[in-house]
Formats: structure tokens, C-alpha cells, sequence
């Protein structure tokens, strides 16, 4: 038995899975001050159904992080940058405790400019003196060479060994150093926070007698160990839509190209499906304005929902955004966008008469007939929905390109089907397909596709290498990893294949999912020749190899 | 404030040859350096996606022999059409200016294309400019090449062309390829005085060139009030560049386009891949954005590294002076020489092709036009080492050519191509048409573009 909860902002959903079928499924509205208490009470109401089968897998997707970040409610932290020259400095300082220390390193990670100890130590009491315990230490093209973030760590940690340290190149290794800042200093302001979080629900499992590995979903639609996470707290954001979209992949199994729109009451959350691969941001996760180094899905969110009120405001309709409640079909006071659907196409949800009623009283005396009104209703919403995925799909089109082969070849997005999930997809996707022109699917399950997604996901890891042959150096974007190659000369793209390789293999047993480390693919081999008059002096090579996001090996769809 | 729109094309699967200058390695440190200062995440840049030219747009301004087809690779059109994505963000008020960081390059490329010399097969920048003309009806336009090597294939292109003003300084042609790019070099009969050279001494540093910029570049431009300004920004003049011997820095760079405000950059050479380009190209992004760029300087700078000798700086503000004078009087040169000359104006030049290694004879006749700028017919016969020897025949009818220009040069080419002639092929470019003709004699197959 496996069991998926997704806590969002407004509900928490869980299944329990059998491998083949949906056993039960759970909702219960996410208490906003104690998410812990609401995944919980999710987690024993499946289990309490679950008696006599052994669970073999807990995964949960949760929006704490997200809250901690959005609130600005994390620890206070200070950043201490090395950016030598380049930008002005204060494109740099984003955040209140911001320090900036000499050093320097250059593309090839080289030192251009040494650290200066009494200038770290000076910092380091200012940080102090202002009662901050956590420092994210941060230097351009530490990715290229960490030496001088671990140096600037050592000498803070000799300082004073009660600070909590966190460095660039171990949190975020791929080039951007903006965006390197403001992961490094999210992660550790969320670090202990997300640790409380994870030890808690340790605690909570052992109780019930749990014994399963607990693992926790990504922005980037894999999972990952709740051991691992400890470390790594901004990987777990926006794992809700994240969830959400692996959800529609599993249930339809296969699809192509497609877009995903996961309708709720409030929002419409539409996502991409390019060769049945999930879209990725390709400016990663945007958290609170600024971009970062983690991976997320691409998703766009329209402030519509099968929730959303209906209203007419001198002669002219509208659809707000502020929810007021469960539709009148459900039992609420205001018409909402679900109502009208029911209405338009008699769909015999919830109580259709009290969406009637509700309709009736609202155009009284306006002028306007139901049919006008169903039909305007209808119209804002496709409209609102079709521009979204079509300025998605044009942004995706227009994505800058670095090679000749990528702009000759172009880019079309040719969408085949709209999948759609969450509980008022139902109602809205079928019209808004076939005004599109488009086939479209609703999988059973399609309310809690996001919690079945969450509990069928396999875990992801992407690395990437860079090699440079003329320095023998390599490193690597995960985990502050680099090191040296013996081969000079003789060193190929198939070595260099091998090396991206090896280290997918030992981070992949190190995070105990070597199991899917045969499903790793590359995605980038790029390679240059370093010319120094005239001569070839060496090669640099940029090796991408990653599992990407998919389904454990025991999950063949949703059977029964 | 509007932001500036940056086209970067690395072009990473394209190189001449693996071990030449012009390879995939080029703007690979730069590619490091702008995607890990994050400049592309700030809100001052708007970052585009390149695009393909069309054949049309490369037809405006070459005879490509045979066909373009035949002159260029897909990278060439990327790079062509990466000039125009930033025109067309320019022109309707998308950016406040932008920059094609892009390659290969293409200031060397002339009007008869017959291969590839000084790395550049098409020109990126006359490509665009002729795009500009049609597209949005600009007429006057400057162009100022700041590479080291002088820019001989934007010059020739528009040698004849009184609304292009072309400036080019570089180090001394006596001194470094093409060799050409002297003072002496000032337009054609109508277009005199609207080319102008500032050959400089090697080891010329920021303060010479900055007094070039000062007291001649921007006084010039004030002048002859263009409507738009294209920056053929070579980066070569940098005192790292390995095929070069100039004393520029990345700060002078920066600086350069900060006075400059080029509505348009468009990278050209620049070879000292390590040392100069990710920091060069940093500085023209941060100056066209207006992003202060005190903070930015090569690993090896100091602002007292490289001083102008007395003797330089006597040397360039005596060139300034004369080439000043020069262009004031660049209106009387051109009305005497409309007396002096007769119906057609002839003159006769040989181009080596060093890249290709080919040998082209043309002659040049324009037409001294009283309306226009006068239609051209250019005969160039080259021994290309692969193909042979070819012969053509082309003519020129300029964007803002009078009907009497369109109609005789229409003429000529029916005449040309109605009768077996030594040519192989015979071209006919009618830009205020904006159709492109050629015809393969052996065949008598036409192509219009």
C-alpha cells in the first residue's frame, strides 16, 4: 500500500493506493497555523482504512517552505557575498544583512583576489552584534572553485562554532550567481523550521509504528528521502502543482503533447506536457519576485476557479476572483463559475436546482436572460484560460536558443489533448476543448490526482558537469562537488560521459535511489576545444545527465 | 525606462575551422561571465530569441555568386537575423536600444559576395541597415565600427550612399589587415565625405581613442543628425587581443557606448577570448542598460597599466583635424565633382578573399545621377579555387533611387540577359522595388527573390 498526501494551501488531500487502485481518498481543509496537525489527521483517517496492509511507501508535498518564505517568517540570516569585480554591488544586495567581502574568482576558477581574514572575522561579529545565528556565504564562481566559500566557513566556524553556515556551492552549483544568493539564503533561512517540521513527523510515524521510509516531493516533481530534505528545505516549494501535474501523467499514462489545467475553486493552475515531459521554468522557481536556482515545473496561475463568484454590476457581468464561498449547486450563498456550467449544460452537480435559483435571483430585474448571462459567464472564462496557455506557449517557442541547430529547427507547440484535474475541471474543460478544437480527458480520480501524483512519483536528480582538461579540474552543480582528472590530452566526451556518469551513481546510492540511477539520461554534451595560439591546449566539456521525473517502478497506472 | 533588448548567439555548434579564431570557444568565458553575474535576470535587459534571415534580406545587399545559397551557412543567417530581431524590438518601441551578441561576424563582407574573407561571409550590419530602410522607411543612417580592423566591407558597401555615414577607426592599415581604411578613403563622387577613417597608431590607448570619440565621432554625428546609430562593435581594439596591437580596455569600452548611445551594437571581431570578451561585452551590455559599470574590469587592469605617448596624441588630434575639415566640406567636394565627372563614373579595384583565398577584379560604374545616388554596374570576375572562374554582371539600383536610375538599369539587364553574353551570371538588385533578380547564363534560368 502507498499512500500520497498533498497538503495545499486551502485543502489537504491523501489516497491510499494499492498499486493498482485508488483505496480511499481523504480531504480535510489545511489548517493554516498547524499544517502538521492537518497532514496528521489526513495520514490516520487513510490509515485507519488501511488496516492489515503493510504500507511500503509515505509521500507527502507540502507548502511550508512556501509559507515560510511568502510570510518572510524564516530566521533572520545574514549574507556574506564575494562578487569581485563585474555588476555593481548593489544589484547583489537583495536582503537586509547583506556583507560583501574581498575575493574573487574568474570562469575557469581561478583566484583573481584573496579573502582577507580580519575583514571575514570583522564581519562575522557585526553579524553577531545584530544577533543573527545563520549566515549563507555566497561568492561568484564559487561553482568553478568553492576554495574560498570553504575558507570564508572555516574561519567563521573557528569564530564561533555556533553559527549555522550554508555555501553557495552546495546549494546551488549552476552558474547565476543572483540566483545562487537568493537560494543559498532562502535554504538556510527555512533550514531549521523544515528541520522541526521533518522530526516531528518522524516522531508522529514511529508512534503509529510507521517504520516505511518517508519521502518528500519537489518543484521539480521527484522525490526525495525526508532525510535528505533536511538539508535541502527550498527544493520541497511549490511542490503542490508540482504534485498536481505528476498526477495527470499517471492517470492518463503516456501522453503527449498536452496541457494540463488543474481547475479548484480558486485557481487555475495550467501546466505543459511536451513529449509527455513535464515543462520546466526556465529561469527555475520564482520565489517572492526573485528567480533561483530550483528546479520547478512551469506554471501559470489565473485567479479562476469553479468557485469564483459570479456578478452583475450595472448591466455588466463579471467573474471576481475573491472566493465567497462553495458554489450554490454545494450549498453557498453566491452563484459562482461552477453554477453557470451546471446550468448551461444541465451537468446535474450537486444540487442543480439551487444553481438555478441562485442564477435566477441574480439577473432579476438586470434585463439580462440566462442564456446571455451563461453564455458571457462561459466567455470570460475560455477567454481568461485560452490566453494563458497560449502566452505559454509562446514564451516556450520563444525561449532564447544558443546554437545554430535549435533556431533553424524552431519550436511549435503542436497540443494534442487538455487534461483536466481538480474538482471543477469537470465542469469547465469539456466546453473549453471543444471551443479549442481539441480532444480533451478527465481521469477518474481527477479530484485527487495531485495526492495520487505525489504517492506514484520517483525520485529526481539532475547534475551537471563541468570538466576542464587544460586545468584537470572538474566540477560538479550538486552538492559542492569537484575534483581532479589525471587524463590531459586523451580525455574524451566518452570519459567525460563516464565521470558525469559515476558521480550520478554515488550522489543517486548516497540519496538511496541508486535503483533508478540505470534510468538516468544525458541532456547535454557539450564540448570546446581550448585554442591557445593555434595549439588545441585542452577541452572543456559540459555534461548534463539527469533521472528525470516519472513514476516508481511498481506503478503501471491506475488499473481499477 | 524602456530596457535594452540582447540578443546572445554563441552559435556553439559553428566554427570555421576547429582550431580558428572564428570557432565555438569564442564566447564560451563570455557566456560564463554574463550567465553568472545573472545580468540577463535584471529587469534593464530583455533577452530575444535569434531568428533565421531571409534570402530577400541578404539579397538587398549582396550579389552572392552564384546564389546565397551557395555563400553562407544556416550560423550566417542566425546571425543576420539576430540583427534584424533587435531592429524590429528597437524600432517598435519594445527597447530602448539593443545589442546582437552575436557570430559569425560580418564588417569585411562586401557587395559582390564571392566567399569568405576577414571571417565574414554576408554583413550582419548592412543587412539590417537596408532592413531598417524598407521595413521602416529610415534613410539616414550611421555607422560606427569600432572594431581594430578596419570595417572595408560596410565602407564599400555603402561608399556610394550620401545617407549612410560611415566612421571607422582602427589601428593603422600600414599595420594590420586589410590594409585598407586610410583618410584618403572618403566616399564615392555623391557620396563624398560620408566615409570617414581614423587609421590610429598601434598601442593607441583609452585616451586617444576617447579623444577620437570627443572631438570627432560625436561632433560629426551631431552633424549630420542620423536617425538611427549602429555600433559595429569589434572588440578587438583591446590591448589582450592576439591578432591585434591596441591599448583598449574594457572600462573604454564602456565608456565608448555610454557616449556613443548607439541604438544599435552588433558584435564584430574581438579574439582574445579569455582575457577581453566576457569583459568587454559585459561593459557594453551595462553601458547600453545604464548600468554602472565602475565595478567592472579585467583581472589584470590598472587605470595606470597604459599611457598615450605626447607624440600619439599629436599624431591623432592632427588625423581629427583634417578628417573634421574633411567632412565639413563634403558638400562642396560633391557638387564639384557632378561638374567634373561625366554620365558615368568608372573606377576599377582587385579584392583578395583571404579566408577563401580567392582573386576578384571588378569595375564599378555609377550612373552621376542629379536625382539620386545612382544605380551601379558592378563586373567582377574571381578564380575561386574550388569553382573556377566566374563572371558577373550586377546592378544596383539604390533604396531611394529615381525612376530614370530604376528604368535604365531594368533595361540594361533585359538587354543583358536577352543575348548570350561572357558572363555567367547577371544579377539586377532593385531595392526601392525590393525585387532581386539573377540570371544563370548557361542555364537561362532566372531566380527573383
Amino acid at each position: 500500500m502507498l499512500i500520497g498526501i498533498d497538503v495545499g494551501g486551502t485543502f489537504t488531500d491523501g489516497v491510499l493506493f494499492d498499486g493498482q487502485a485508488v483505496v480511499t481518498s481523504v480531504k480535510h481543509p489545511t489548517d493554516k497555523q498547524n499544517l502538521k496537525t492537518t497532514l496528521l489527521k489526513v495520514l490516520d483517517d487513510l490509515l485507519t482504512v488501511s488496516t492489515g496492509g503493510g504500507i511500503s511507501r509515505i509521500v507527502f508535498s507540502t507548502t511550508l517552505v512556501t509559507n515560510l518564505l511568502a510570510t518572510e517568517s524564516g530566521d533572520n540570516t545574514a549574507l556574506l557575498l564575494l562578487p569581485g569585480p563585474g555588476l555593481p554591488l548593489d544589484t547583489y544586495h537583495l536582503f537586509e544583512h547583506t556583507f560583501f567581502l574581498k575575493g574573487s574568482i574568474d570562469f575557469r576558477g581561478r583566484e583573481l583576489e584573496a579573502i582577507d581574514k580580519t575583514e571575514v572575522e570583522k564581519a562575522v561579529g557585526a553579524i553577531k552584534g545584530r544577533g543573527i545565528k545563520k549566515i549563507a556565504v555566497v561568492g561568484k564562481f564559487s561553482n568553478r572553485n568553492s576554495s574560498q566559500e570553504q575558507e570564508v566557513r572555516k574561519i567563521i566556524m573557528k569564530r564561533d562554532p555556533q553559527m549555522e553556515v550554508a555555501i553557495g556551492c552546495e546549494t546551488a552549483g549552476q552558474l547565476n550567481f543572483l540566483r545562487r544568493i537568493v537560494t543559498t539564503y532562502y535554504s538556510v533561512m527555512t533550514q531549521s523550521a523544515w528541520e522541526d517540521f521533518a522530526r516531528e513527523i518522524e516522531k508522529a510515524l514511529a508512534e503509529r509504528g510507521i517504520q516505511t521510509a518517508v519521502d518528500v516531493l519537489k518543484a521539480d516533481g521527484g522525490t526525495m528521502p525526508l532525510q535528505i530534505s533536511r538539508s535541502k528545505p527550498c527544493e520541497t516549494v511549490f511542490s503542490g502543482p508540482a504534485a498536481s501535474t505528476m498526477g495527470a501523467i499517471a492517470l492518463t499514462m503516456n501522453p503527449k503533447n498536452s496541457v494540463v489545467l488543474d481547475i479548484g475553486g480558486t485557481t487555475v493552475d495550467i501546466s505543459l506536457l511536451i513529449d509527455g515531459h513535464p515543462l520546466y521554468a526556465s529561469k527555475g522557481a520564482t520565489i517572492q519576485g526573485h528567480y533561483t536556482h530550483i528546479n520547478a515545473f512551469s506554471v501559470r496561475s489565473i485567479p479562476l476557479g469553479g468557485d469564483s463568484p459570479i456578478n452583475i454590476d450595472q448591466g455588466n457581468i463579471h467573474v471576481e476572483s475573491k472566493r465567497r464561498g462553495a458554489a450554490a449547486c454545494f450549498g453557498g450563498d453566491y452563484p459562482t463559475v461552477t453554477d453557470v456550467f451546471n446550468q448551461k449544460y444541465q451537468l446535474g452537480i450537486g444540487q442543480p436546482l439551487k444553481s438555478t435559483k441562485k442564477l435566477t435571483k441574480l439577473i432579476k430585474d438586470t434585463g439580462i436572460d440566462m442564456e446571455t448571462l451563461c453564455k458571457a459567464v462561459e466567455d470570460i472564462v475560455f477567454n481568461r484560460i485560452q490566453e494563458a496557455i497560449q502566452k505559454m506557449f509562446t514564451e516556450w517557442e520563444n525561449e532564447p536558443a544558443y546554437r545554430v541547430w535549435e533556431v533553424v529547427h524552431g519550436r511549435k507547440f503542436n497540443v494534442q489533448e487538455i487534461i483536466g484535474i481538480g474538482a471543477a475541471s469537470k465542469a469547465i474543460v469539456p466546453g473549453l476543448a471543444q471551443r479549442m478544437q481539441i480532444k480533451c480527458r478527465i481521469p477518474e480520480y481527477a479530484a485527487v490526482a495531485n495526492a495520487l501524483g505525489a504517492c506514484v512519483a520517483r525520485p529526481t536528480l539532475a547534475l551537471k558537469v563541468h570538466i576542464d582538461t587544460q586545468n584537470k579540474v572538474f566540477s560538479i552543480d550538486q552538492d559542492g562537488l569537484s575534483g581532479s582528472i589525471s587524463a590531459g590530452r586523451s580525455f574524451q566526451m566518452k570519459d567525460a560521459k563516464e565521470l558525469a556518469q559515476h558521480h550520478l551513481m554515488e550522489i543517486a546510492k548516497s540519496r538511496g535511489m541508486e535503483q533508478y540511477a540505470g534510468e538516468a539520461e544525458f541532456y547535454l554534451e557539450e564540448q570546446f576545444n581550448v585554442i591557445r595560439g593555434w595549439e588545441t591546449a585542452g577541452k572543456i566539456f559540459d555534461i548534463g545527465v539527469q533521472i528525470s521525473p516519472g513514476f516508481i517502478k511498481e506503478y503501471q497506472g491506475v488499473s481499477r | 525606462m524602456k530596457p535594452t533588448g540582447l540578443i546572445f548567439f554563441p552559435a556553439f555548434d559553428w566554427a570555421i575551422s576547429p582550431t580558428h579564431p572564428e570557432r565555438e570557444e569564442r564566447l564560451l568565458y563570455t557566456r560564463d561571465q554574463i550567465f553568472e553575474e545573472g545580468i540577463m535576470d535584471l529587469p534593464q535587459i530583455r533577452e530575444y530569441k535569434p531568428r533565421m534571415a531571409e534570402k530577400k534580406d541578404i539579397a538587398r545587399v549582396h550579389f552572392c555568386v552564384p546564389d546565397v545559397d551557395a555563400q553562407i551557412t544556416e550560423a550566417h543567417l542566425v546571425s543576420a537575423g539576430s540583427s534584424l530581431v533587435i531592429a524590429d524590438a528597437v524600432m517598435q518601441g519594445e527597447v530602448k536600444n539593443g545589442f546582437a551578441l552575436v557570430r559569425p561576424p560580418g564588417h569585411h563582407a562586401m557587395t559582390v559576395a564571392h566567399g569568405n574573407r576577414g571571417f565574414c561571409n554576408i554583413n550582419n550590419e548592412a543587412i539590417m541597415v537596408e532592413y531598417l530602410r524598407k521595413k521602416y522607411g529610415l534613410r539616414k543612417i550611421a555607422i560606427v565600427d569600432t572594431d581594430v580592423h578596419h570595417g572595408d566591407g560596410t565602407q564599400e558597401i555603402f561608399w556610394h550612399d550620401p545617407d549612410i555615414l560611415f566612421i571607422s577607426f582602427h589601428q593603422d592599415g600600414r599595420t594590420l589587415y586589410p590594409g585598407t581604411g586610410f583618410i584618403e578613403e572618403l566616399g564615392g563622387p555623391l557620396a563624398h565625405g560620408s566615409t570617414i577613417n581614423i587609421p590610429l597608431p598601434p598601442r593607441t590607448t583609452d585616451m586617444g581613442i576617447h579623444y577620437v570619440l570627443d572631438n570627432l565621432v560625436l561632433p560629426i554625428l551631431d552633424e549630420f543628425k542620423p536617425e538611427l546609430i549602429v555600433n559595429s562593435a569589434g572588440q578587438d581594439n583591446h590591448y589582450s587581443d592576439p591578432l591585434a596591437n591596441m591599448c583598449f580596455s574594457a572600462q573604454g569600452y564602456a565608456i565608448l557606448n555610454s557616449k556613443l548611445a548607439p541604438d544599435i551594437a552588433v558584435l564584430e571581431g574581438g579574439y582574445s577570448v579569455e582575457t577581453a570578451l566576457p569583459y568587454v561585452n559585459m561593459g557594453i551590455i551595462m553601458a547600453m542598460a545604464g548600468i554602472d559599470y565602475s565595478n567592472l574590469r579585467e583581472p589584470d587592469y590598472s587605470p595606470t597599466r597604459f599611457k598615450e605617448s605626447p607624440g600619439n596624441m599629436e599624431y591623432i588630434k592632427k588625423l581629427v583635424a583634417t578628417q573634421l575639415a574633411n567632412f565639413r566640406q563634403r558638400e562642396e567636394v560633391i557638387s564639384r565633382n557632378r561638374k567634373e565627372y561625366k554620365r558615368m563614373y568608372t573606377n576599377y579595384k582587385s579584392i583578395f578573399y583571404d579566408t577563401d583565398g580567392i582573386h576578384e577584379e571588378q569595375s564599378t560604374q555609377l550612373r552621376m545621377c542629379e536625382h539620386c545616388a545612382g544605380y551601379r554596374i558592378i563586373e567582377s570576375s574571381a578564380q575561386h579555387p574550388r569553382w573556377g572562374l566566374n563572371r558577373v554582371f550586377c546592378l544596383s539600383v539604390p533604396t531611394y533611387g529615381c525612376p530614370e536610375c530604376q528604368k535604365e538599369a531594368e533595361r540594361l539587364y533585359e538587354d543583358m540577359t536577352s543575348s548570350r553574353s561572357k558572363y555567367n551570371y547577371v544579377y539586377l538588385q532593385d531595392k526601392v522595388k525590393d525585387v532581386y533578380k539573377s540570371m544563370e547564363s548557361a542555364l537561362s534560368l532566372e531566380t527573383v527573390l
